[in-house]
């Protein structure tokens, strides 16, 4: 056996042996996905609406009734006075207002392009895309049966109309778990590599062992290598059980390859692993360790476009994201779960992945010296 | 094994921490075979001294070499040579008695061979055969103190630096790991040795002394306390500290 092999042999020895260790690994991660996954794709019910019916004709009132008779929607005030709306949101008596201006139904049935506007907090960003996305589903059903109703012409013109904003909604109406699980699985495979790495060396750091491996003849390639091939083997070993996990209990499909989807995360562990390293190198102690690590876990989180689409942040903020290889992960394994894409679709994400982990990691391990200067 | 009589050499070894200088020009030669005492109160110098010369850290100035090898250059080969038992407990606490001496043997490259017949040897050595499969954490201290020395000489290196091996330990357990000492210099390695109980500087052969990072003293324990006219290195100890 080659001195990495014994260090690989010890590390599982530990990990096996802790309860602590085993209960992080394995039990959180399912408790986390589950927890996460029903509160954030738990549909959005009861959502209070203010409905401003300036018009107050057949239409409007159809499009009044369609929001009243539903449980997604509950009607909690009557306003014609759009000052009064912009209080009731501001107040939080309301989260979303619909806004009917007069001669709305006029100018629809004369067949020219009346506005009407949804105004919705934005404060929780989920629940006000999924508010929004079914406000669009039921003007669009409006809007279908009115276009019966209409020369072909111009129902086709008001159709399309309403379904500009298919984008919106798209995927939010049926399953929003489809989209947010693998975001969920990307999140908990970044938090245990990260904290597996960052914990793992700082407590050898912190117990001192560290430094009795510092000064035996092991190569620093073979010191990190025998660290760091279990964590490796660990996150796959949690990827899997997550991803078995969240596919049965969400009923999410995955339309692409394993294969794929293994070989890129391996690329994605560079990034992870490596800032692990990076974090035991400028930190003492486990507690130190576990802070930094959530603070770069935070700002990846924030910054990958999962709980805030990265359109709605601000242009700086949005090129920040480019620098978090989380951005490109997320975004690869979205595109494998529903879109089944093929590698040669998904290198515009995974070419920057690869360059971060590289970056990332080559920077850490020069960053972690056997001998401190 | 190495065959020059000079073990350790150092002349005006410095290692500054920004301003602060923890050890400062420190010159010392140690011959193999020799147990060489470094003495010292809290915070003088010693443990930074080890780790310079074990290539954990960067020397600031002067010269070393440790086993014939350069401390600036060669700190890995030096790594080869020495073992080094560091002033924390440093074996897993959660790896039993055999995992702990396998797996540092496995790190210093020995067969699998080797391994099982410095096994064998070290467990008897320490009296531990029959708690082989024990967790190291439920061992007494001074028993983890005798293992640990065990393994920081695994794979034979000429010289050994010991970090006060002893603290924490009845005076019992201290003597039986002064016997290990012995025996390990009988077997003509060199053993470095940091302490701050006098009476363990008695047993050695010469012992220095440090004070806020300068060497103060270094002699045989019979010539200093001749020097400063006292009964025991206790109290050429408090002679010399309180002097300065
Ligand atoms: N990494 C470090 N950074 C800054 N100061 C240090 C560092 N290591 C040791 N020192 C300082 O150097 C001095 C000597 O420490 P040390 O060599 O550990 O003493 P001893 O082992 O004799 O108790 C102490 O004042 C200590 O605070
Ligand atoms: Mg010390």
């Amino acid at each position: 056996m080659t001195p990495i092999l014994y260090m690989i042999r010890k590390e599982f020895l530990q990990v096996f042996r802790t309860r602590e260790m085993m209960a992080i690994l394995f039990v959180a991660p399912l408790v986390q996905v589950l927890v996460m996954g029903f509160a954030i794709t738990n549909e959005v019910k009861h959502i209070t609406l203010i409905i401003a019916d300036q018009d107050n004709s057949v239409l409007s009132r159809e499009i009044t009734d369609a929001f009243t008779h539903t449980d997604r929607f509950n009607v909690v005030g009557y306003e014609r006075d759009m000052a009064r709306v912009g209080e009731a949101i501001h107040a939080w008596q309301a989260q979303m207002a619909l806004v009917i201006p007069p001669g709305f139904g006029r100018d629809i049935r004369r067949g020219s392009r009346p506005q009407l506007q949804v105004i919705v907090d934005g404060l929780d960003g989920n629940s006000a895309g999924v508010a929004l996305g079914y406000a669009g589903a039921i003007l669009q059903e409006r809007a279908r049966q009115v276009g019966r109703q209409m020369p072909a012409a111009l129902s086709l013109r008001n159709l399309h109309r309403v379904e500009l904003q298919e984008r919106m909604w798209y995927n939010l109406n049926l399953n929003n778990a489809q989209y947010m699980v693998p975001g969920i699985v990307v999140v908990l495979l970044t938090v245990i590599s990260l904290i597996l790495a960052s914990i793992g060396l700082v407590r050898e750091k912190e117990i001192g062992t560290l430094e009795q491996l510092l000064v035996t003849p092991l190569k620093k390639y073979q010191l990190l290598l025998g660290k760091l091939i279990p964590f490796l083997i660990l996150s796959f070993i949690e990827l899997g059980i997550v991803l078995k996990a969240a596919q049965w209990i969400f009923a999410i499909e995955m339309q692409g390859s394993y294969l794929l989807l293994a070989g890129l995360s391996a690329i994605y562990l560079f990034s992870t692993l490596g800032l692990g390293i990076f974090v035991s190198t400028i930190t003492g102690s486990q507690q130190q360790a576990m802070f930094v690590s959530w603070f770069f876990m935070l700002l990846m989180i924030m910054l990958s476009g999962l709980f805030i689409p990265i359109e709605n942040m601000p242009p700086l903020l949005q090129k920040v994201t480019y620098l978090n290889p989380m951005r490109y992960f997320m975004s690869i394994i979205r595109d494998i779960f529903q879109k089944g894409a093929a590698a040669r679709h998904l290198l515009q994400d995974v070419i920057p992945l690869a360059g971060f982990g590289l970056l990332i990691f080559i920077f850490s391990v020069l960053k972690f010296q056997k001998r401190a200067a | 094994m190495n065959s020059q009589p000079v073990s350790v050499q150092t002349e005006g070894l410095t290692r500054r921490f920004g301003k602060f200088t923890a050890v400062d020009r420190v010159s010392i030669t140690v011959n193999q075979g020799e147990i060489f005492g470094f003495l010292g109160a809290n915070g003088a110098g010693k443990t930074t001294m080890i780790r310079m010369l074990c290539g954990l850290l960067k020397p600031s100035e002067g010269k070393g070499s440790v086993a014939g090898f350069d401390v600036y250059r060669q700190s890995e080969e030096i790594k080869k040579h020495i073992g080094y038992m560091s002033q924390k407990f440093s074996l897993y606490d959660d790896l039993t008695i055999t995992e702990n001496i396998e797996f540092y043997g496995g790190i210093y490259g020995l067969s699998r061979e080797a391994i099982r017949h410095r096994r064998e040897q070290l467990l008897e050595q320490t009296g531990l055969q029959d708690a082989s499969r024990k967790m190291t954490r439920d061992l007494p201290l001074g028993f983890k103190q005798r293992l640990a020395l065990g393994c920081a000489l695994l794979h034979d290196p000429p010289v050994i630096f010991l970090d006060e091996p002893t603290s924490g330990v009845d005076p019992e357990a201290r003597r039986s790991f002064w016997d290990l000492i012995y025996q390990t210099a009988d077997n003509g390695k060199t053993v470095f040795v940091t302490t701050h109980f006098m009476d363990e500087a008695e047993y050695c052969h010469r012992v220095s002394i440090m004070r806020a990072g300068q060497l103060i003293a270094l002699d045989t324990p019979g010539n200093l306390k001749k020097q400063y006219q006292q009964r025991s290195m206790q109290e050429v100890f408090v002679a010399l500290v309180e002097a300065g």
